[in-house]
């Protein structure tokens, strides 16, 4: 019963670095080229920097206007994951527990959203918030927000619907006889339950919302509005890609997003201690 | 739990303000479609232009010369815009889709007859066109592009691969025949060089730049254009397309191509890296080449004319595409004040000594004027220069086809036929086929 | 399960839950869902066109574009290699992150990181590797098939694809399933233990079952990613070689917006959408009917 055990956790242990070793590979290669030049990232890309030059990582936050667009996208990222968890969380906990035809329905409806191609709705989109509306020029980060809101609410509604039905009717129940309205009871019973579940969410949608390029590149028009994923295709050639900065700019984004993971990390592991008390 | 009701009200509270705002943001905005656009003019006898730039990599110049044209024209103000490469929506159409009017748009000369030929004024009558030969032509035979850039493409060689194999210096014009060209390969060869050629087979490359050269054995490419469209060119039977085919089998052929087993691939950077360090001598690419060669080579380069037979007095063999790849074009739609406000602007591209500057030195464009006194540094830039200066070029052929078209529907089948998956007739029927279906 | 005790209270807590995913879903999705819809019906070639009504023939033009059904075809396939990897694939690793080893949390980390850099950029960093690494390995172990490049062989670059997104998303799955694998009960695995049932036996009664949810929204999220896979697609072979891995959201955005025929590839657009909603729709519904309801 021990070697056996022993052997699954050497087995584990292999598994674990194979795969840390395969998936970890591209982000190691990242990191080292980010401090060679052009020529060195071509000619030999796996090689390890003869010296550590942050010579292109001062002209890449020079030219991307970093501190600008990396509060950019501190905003929008952070208001549009807030408010889609939020009333996501809401929306599904409502679904699951008033399954009437319209909530049935609007969930579908929902369900089917998520596979609209995004291509299909891109015209639309900047026809009607840009000539009709002119929100476009008027108001470009609060309706980028708006329009994240709306489009990630579908698939956070679909996580968390699955999520509330494993939530014990019971102890709503004794709130709600306690004298507490629905709205409390929610954010007293319900919402701290799904805590694991929502940083789970969460941290999809920042990944989401941080690398996003196709939105913004169609929303922000101006420099002072510009997102890092949008400022890094300054790096990009007509024919060619400026390796020796784009690299750098790539790291410098998910750079605050790798930390931010970290945390969430441990934020998840506190909600499942909490989750096990139930 | 008091604090937690609280908690709820309030959050229902900001809600309820949010949603409130929503809707007023939502009236207002509607109250003001109509006219209301950032860059019309905004009264105080200022105007305002919007210019867009299509080439990523010069935003910043871009971006400074708006500022110098604005210092030198205080009663105008400039938003300069530029895109990034390889944009799903281009940036004009998403600017003009979202109720943007731009004043100067940047484009490839064959969007003014095809997708944009509404779009542009007559330019017809400015005072450049003394100094180029390159102004655009819309479909009604008036100049409606400004040509801002010119740029070349052939057989990108190696100068000191190519020198040392054919000891001493070398005269690229001297290869103007196909025979010369493969005496020159073995050249290579024998000096040591396992593959002279590393074939790159980018759609744009292969399709746009080397399929359409045989356009060129008109005067003007546009009559071969017309037959095409007309079902009344031959293209299986025609010498000139099918010679430019057998040169193309020669440099991918498994003997010289050092792709030669499995030709097709994402090859770009590799080829480049190849001729740059000299284990390569030749491919086939544009002035633009330089921005990767210079990666892993101080050496210099120049370009060979893409011989098409063997007759070595056949000016296909013995000149260099090259031509306007990015015009600037004023748009129809603007106000009176703006076109004015726009054509000074392309006038100082031309004859303000900071609008040369920018567009050579800085911008490391060739330009297509006589008097800009500037010279790029790009080896292969002063090359196509030099053919200009020469009068050794050939127009630049794929502006005479719908670029998109050709790197979609047709480089795939010229791309079979680099395999051998396709048969040249086939290959030629594809064409035809395609051309039959334009209206 | 709960009657409110008026009718004006439910309509309030109608609208307070689910009043803003509503409004933001109407101006974010709906809308101009609905006017892309209409667009089909136009022969508007670019955005800047004026629009005139074509009634149906985008749609008769799409149904017999013979390129369109070939990259739906060939989605397809890689619809099935992929949801079927990634999945197996994602449980596994979620199941090995959370058996308790030690460094599991670096583990879980780690192997998430694909996830932080954005599928374009993945595209060419996975190019250097199957244009040279891949076949300078080949050529010093002698490997024939692997001395070539891969992305010059419809073959080969089709698995290429494949590969990418499976490496890209088995992390992402991964965090999906840990999320469901904390939340099984200690104390039904301590029972199941104590009555005898194996490691097997665990899984297969006790977990999996519990599992149901999150294999939902995972084989839903791979579905519906694969179908309309695009950033992967277009970065690393861009379809080639010639053509040959054209996936179908390729195709669409070639029709619509390089080859400026707006309306066809808008209505070819809207066939995908039917298309995936049909197979979406059946997978969350038969699979929902598993869910064991708490």
């Amino acid at each position: 019963m021990e070697a056996r055990r022993r052997a699954a956790t050497v087995l584990t242990y292999l598994l674990l670095i194979v795969s840390f070793a395969v998936f970890v590979f591209p982000f190691f290669l990242m990191v080292v080229n980010s401090f060679k030049n052009n020529g060195e990232i071509l000619e030999s890309p796996f090689s390890l920097p003869t010296s550590l030059n942050f010579g292109h990582f001062a002209e890449v936050i020079d030219k991307m206007n970093f501190f600008v667009s990396f509060r950019n996208t501190v905003v929008i990222t952070s208001l549009s994951v807030l408010f889609i968890g939020v009333f996501a969380a809401m929306t599904a906990y409502y679904m699951v527990r008033r399954p009437t035809r319209f909530n049935n329905g609007l969930f579908a409806l929902m369900v089917a959203s998520m596979i609209i191609p995004f291509q299909s709705i891109m015209i639309p989109l900047i026809y009607i918030y840009g000539a009709k509306l002119h929100w476009i020029d008027a108001a470009p980060i609060p309706l980028l927000i708006i329009l994240y809101i709306g489009f990630g609410s579908a698939l956070s509604i679909f996580m968390y619907h699955g999520f509330v039905k494993s939530i014990p009717y019971e102890l709503e129940e004794a709130s709600l006889l306690d004298g507490c309205t629905r709205t409390q009871t929610f954010f007293k019973i319900v919402l701290p339950m799904l805590a694991p579940t929502s940083v789970t969410i969460a941290i999809l949608n920042v990944l989401w919302i941080w690398n996003d390029y196709l939105l913004p590149s169609l929303v922000l028009t101006k420099d002072q509005d510009f997102t890092m994923p949008i400022k890094m295709k300054v790096f990009n050639g007509t024919y060619m890609n400026n390796w020796e900065l784009l690299i750098p700019a790539l790291l410098l984004t998910i750079l605050p997003i790798l930390i931010a993971y970290l945390f969430g990390q441990r934020y998840i592991i506190r909600g499942v201690s909490q989750g096990a008390i139930k | 739990m008091s604090i937690n009701i609280y908690g709820g009200v309030l959050l229902k509270k900001t809600l309820a303000l949010f949603l409130v705002l929503l809707l007023v943001a939502s009236l207002t905005a509607c109250g003001g479609s109509g006219n209301s656009n950032s860059a019309a003019d905004s009264g105080g006898g200022k105007v305002n232009i919007v210019i867009v730039n299509g080439k990523g990599e010069i935003a910043s110049q871009w971006e400074q010369a708006a500022k110098d044209f604005m210092a030198a024209n205080p009663d105008i103000t400039v938003e300069a815009v530029s895109g990034a490469v390889g944009e799903t929506v281009n940036l004009l159409d998403k600017l003009t889709a979202s109720g943007k009017t731009v004043t100067i748009a940047m484009m490839s000369p064959d969007s003014i007859v095809n997708k944009y030929k509404d779009f542009g004024v007559d330019l017809s009558n400015e005072k450049w066109n003394a100094d180029t030969v390159y102004g655009v032509k819309d479909i009604n035979g008036k100049i409606a592009g400004f040509p801002f850039s010119i740029e070349g493409f052939g057989l990108v060689y190696n100068k000191s691969v190519v020198e040392k194999a054919t000891g001493g210096t070398f005269d690229p014009y001297s290869i103007n025949t196909r025979d010369k060209l493969k005496a020159l390969l073995d050249k290579i060869q024998a000096s040591g060089v396992k593959y002279p050629v590393a074939y790159q087979t980018e759609n744009w490359s292969v399709a746009n730049h080397y399929s359409t050269q045989f356009l060129n054995q008109a005067e003007d490419p546009n009559t071969i254009v017309e037959q095409l469209k007309a079902g009344t060119f031959d293209l299986a039977s025609n010498a000139v397309w099918n010679g430019y085919y057998d040169t193309l089998d020669l440099l991918v052929s498994k003997a010289y191509n050092k792709y030669g087993e499995r030709p097709l691939g994402k090859y770009y950077d590799d080829a480049h890296l190849s001729v740059g360090k000299g284990e390569s001598a030749i491919l086939f690419n544009g002035n633009w080449a330089f921005d990767s060669l210079k990666a892993v080579s101080g050496a210099s380069f120049g370009f060979i004319p893409v011989p098409v037979d063997n007759n070595p007095d056949n000016p296909l063999n013995n000149k260099i595409a090259a031509g306007p790849t990015n015009i600037l074009v004023i748009n129809k739609s603007a106000t009176a004040a703006q076109q004015e406000a726009a054509k000074k602007f392309l006038d100082w591209l031309v004859y303000d000594q900071k609008g040369q500057d920018f567009l050579v030195n800085q911008a490391q464009v060739i330009s297509a004027f006589k008097n800009n006194p500037n010279k790029v540094t790009n080896p292969l830039g002063v090359a196509i220069a030099d053919a200009v200066q020469a009068g050794k070029t050939l127009p630049f052929s794929s502006n005479y086809v719908k670029v998109e078209d050709w790197g979609n529907i047709l480089a795939p089948d010229i791309q079979k036929y680099i395999a051998q998956k396709e048969s040249r007739a086939d290959l030629a029927k594809a064409i035809e086929t395609y051309y039959k279906n334009q209206k | 399960m709960i009657t409110e005790k008026s009718r004006l209270k439910s309509l309030g807590n109608q609208l307070f839950f689910t009043g803003p995913t509503i409004i933001f879903f109407a101006l974010a999705v709906l809308i101009p869902f609905g006017y892309g819809l209409y667009l089909t019906l136009t022969d508007m070639t670019s955005p800047v066109n004026p629009i005139k009504f074509s009634g149906f023939g985008n749609y008769k033009t799409a149904f017999t574009d013979t390129a369109f059904w070939q990259s739906m075809w060939l989605t397809v396939e890689f619809v099935i290699a992929t949801v079927i990897i990634i999945n197996v694939l994602g449980f596994v690793l979620a199941f090995l992150v959370t058996s308790g080893v030690k460094m599991q949390n670096f583990f879980r980390t780690a192997l998430f990181t694909p996830n932080l850099i954005g599928g374009l950029i993945l595209g060419y960093i996975w190019q250097f590797i199957f244009v040279q690494t891949l076949p300078s390995i080949g050529d010093k172990l002698g490997i024939e098939w692997l001395r070539l490049g891969w992305l010059g062989d419809e073959h080969m670059a089709f698995w290429a694809i494949v590969i990418v997104t499976i490496w890209q998303s088995a992390g992402y799955m991964m965090i999906i399933f840990v999320a469901g694998l904390v939340n099984v009960p200690k104390d039904v695995m301590e029972a199941a233990t104590i009555d005898g049932a194996n490691a097997w036996q665990r899984l297969r009664n006790v977990i999996l079952p519990l599992m149901v949810p999150s294999f939902v929204v995972t084989i839903f999220l791979t579905l519906k990613n694969a179908f309309m896979v695009y950033d992967v697609n277009y970065s690393l072979t861009a379809g080639g070689p010639y053509g040959s891995t054209t996936m179908v959201s390729m195709h669409v955005v070639q029709k619509a917006f390089t080859e400026n025929i707006y309306g066809v590839g808008q209505a070819e657009a809207i066939v995908l959408f039917v298309i995936v909603a049909v197979v979406t729709g059946l997978q969350v519904y038969f699979s929902k009917r598993m869910e064991v309801a708490a």
